[in-house]
């Protein structure tokens, strides 16, 4: 049995009763217990459930029973996503006690369609970081090379797809977090159109910026999951009505005649490695050979897109923090002999340092004194970027870049804060103006992955797959050996 | 580097925030150096940038309405007594 077959090709052989739903299962629990230990991709196995369900479904089956499109595949969720009945850490110690008392309407929808959740998966701490390194339960590792980070903060995500312990699995991306570490491993990972998936059940960290997003082994599998995940949904009011738009539908229409914009900014940033200008410059060869027409387009905005973004998240992420007093829920710590104000101090302890930093910038940037110099003018720069894509997609279908500047690097190898901010340099854009963006892999340097992301107009989710789907089909690209 | 930002505003600002910081040194170096690469803010030229907010019509609001809670959520709180939350004494 393969279990690095696609989304759509293990719906195939469940319906060509090539294999049952209960043995590809088994056959990915046995693979997450042989390689889990050292990848680290699951905060969560859900084994008893899943094998449960499996049951059920091959039950269905047999008595020709009606079964949900995605017939049983295992897929895995990002640990800030709520699943009712287990445990929702966000990679928190603060959160360890946390059961869910519902599910995300991501999930849920993938669950009506008879999706099985395997597991969840590990994150930076909130999905404060893009490493998986800031996880308060350790790493994942890459699985091209397991000295290297995995990417983040969805990196337990795009572990658990690239190294094939379950087909696809659900992502957040605030600032690149479902595209970073899909680059990283060498997966497709889609940040849809702002309000096109609900956040119902996502565990707020930026609430104006952060969309659920799937991690998948294809384009294919990542339009087949969007058609079950999208829409309106009335427990979130930015969520927007998707029309009865099919992803799946005509995603070979190809590219001629299309114009792509290649942002100059994020093809010459000084972050910008040799590795991964050589690689798109590549990529933009093979966009002109397939039909598309290419031109460089500014965005004089770009450069100050990651000053913006954090400081705008951070300010968020204070706000949505304060929640957490662990009166309501949380961990065990008894409030006896405390005073209210002491008692939530010592409770927050058990934040890691990168969430007590941004928080600390989070109280610092809006406050009396400084808002004007870094609140004010990030969301200026915000809204000033959103103006300047305005007439860039009047002309152009799609803007292309690297997804990351950089290759996977090595554990703790990056330790400036500015320079770990940068490595969101071509992300952030997407998420700063909820125009939707994808990374699909493009080539192995040295062992390890390079992603190219392109971005669409709002709503322009469908176009944007059928570009992405263009460019994959000229790429043959091997699998990790993990 | 030009002190962006103080051990004692951190230490005010971790007061504010509720949160536990033993060595605001340790943070210090890191969240000064954040803090002066926002500088780049100033040289981006938004200053007659008009911020718009459309805000949301009242009737696209989710109704203001009770919605019923599972009992069973209770048991999930560690410090429930009897039929209250236990809450730290206010000052």
């Amino acid at each position: 049995m393969n279990l690095s077959i696609s989304a759509l090709d293990y719906q195939t052989s469940i319906k060509n009763g090539d294999f049952t739903v209960e043995e590809f299962i088994s056959k990915s629990i046995e693979k997450i217990n042989s390689v889990d230990d050292n990848l680290h991709a699951f905060l969560l196995k859900m084994n008893d459930s899943a094998l449960e369900k499996a049951k059920e479904i091959d039950c269905k089956l047999k008595s020709n029973q009606n079964v949900g499109k995605c017939y049983g595949m295992p897929i895995s969720v990002k640990d800030n996503i709520c699943v009712a009945g287990y445990r929702t850490t966000c990679a928190s110690k603060v959160l360890e006690d946390f059961i869910s008392p519902y599910t995300a309407t991501a999930v849920d929808r993938l669950q009506s369609e008879d999706a099985i959740v395997i597991g969840k998966t590990n994150l930076d701490e909130f999905a404060m970081g893009l490493s998986t390194e800031y996880s308060a339960y350790g790493p994942s590792k890459n699985p091209w090379n397991t000295d290297y980070v995995p990417g983040g903060s969805s990196g337990g995500s795009a572990v658990s797809v690239s190294a094939n312990e379950c087909v696809a699995s659900l992502g957040s991306d605030t600032g690149g977090s479902v595209r970073n570490p899909a680059s990283f491993c060498s997966v497709v990972g889609l940040k849809p159109t702002y309000g096109l998936v609900s956040r119902y059940g996502l565990i707020s960290y930026a609430n104006s910026m952060e969309q659920i997003g799937p991690l998948t082994k294809t384009v294919k599998d990542s339009a087949f999951l969007l058609n079950i995940i999208s829409g309106i949904d009335t427990n979130d009011n930015t969520t927007r009505d998707k029309e009865n738009q099919d992803y799946l539908q005509d995603i070979d229409a190809g590219i001629s005649g299309k114009k792509i914009g290649i942002v100059s900014e994020m093809t010459s940033s000084e972050v910008l490695s040799d590795e991964v200008l050589n690689s798109t410059k590549d990529a933009i060869k093979t966009f002109e050979r397939i039909g598309a027409n290419c031109e460089n387009v500014e965005l004089p905005m770009v450069p100050y897109a990651v000053a913006a973004y954090y400081t705008i998240t951070s300010t968020e992420a204070g706000s949505n923090l304060a929640r957490y007093d662990n009166i309501r829920y949380g961990y065990d710590f008894n409030s006896e002999g405390f005073e209210f104000n002491s008692y939530i101090s010592q409770a927050r302890d058990k934040l890691g340092p990168e969430v007590k930093r941004r928080m600390i910038l989070g109280g610092f940037v809006p406050s009396a004194g400084h808002a004007g110099k870094y609140f004010l003018k990030a969301l200026k720069v915000k809204s000033k970027l959103i103006s300047e894509l305005k007439p860039i997609f009047d002309k152009y279908d799609f803007l292309i870049s690297p997804t990351v500047p950089i290759q996977p690097f090595k554990f703790g190898e990056i330790q400036d804060p500015v320079q770990f901010m940068k490595i969101d340099y071509n992300t952030v854009t997407s998420n700063l103006t909820g125009k939707p963006a994808i990374s699909i892999p493009y080539k192995i340097v040295n062992g390890l992955p390079i992603g190219i992301q392109i971005m669409a107009d709002s709503f322009k989710d469908h176009s944007l797959l059928q570009a992405a789907y263009a460019l994959e089909k000229t790429v043959e690209l091997p699998e990790a050996l993990i | 580097m030009k002190n962006l930002v103080t051990e004692e505003e951190i230490a005010q600002v971790a007061k504010l925030m509720k949160i536990e910081i033993e060595d605001h040194s340790e943070h210090v170096e890191k969240v000064q150096k954040m803090l002066q690469y926002f500088d780049i803010l100033d040289k981006a030229n938004v200053e007659s940038e008009k911020l718009e907010n459309p805000g949301i019509k009242l009737d696209k609001l989710r109704n203001d309405r009770y919605i019923s809670y599972d009992k069973k959520l209770l048991k999930f709180l560690k410090i429930y007594k009897e039929k209250y939350v236990k809450a730290p004494k206010l000052s």
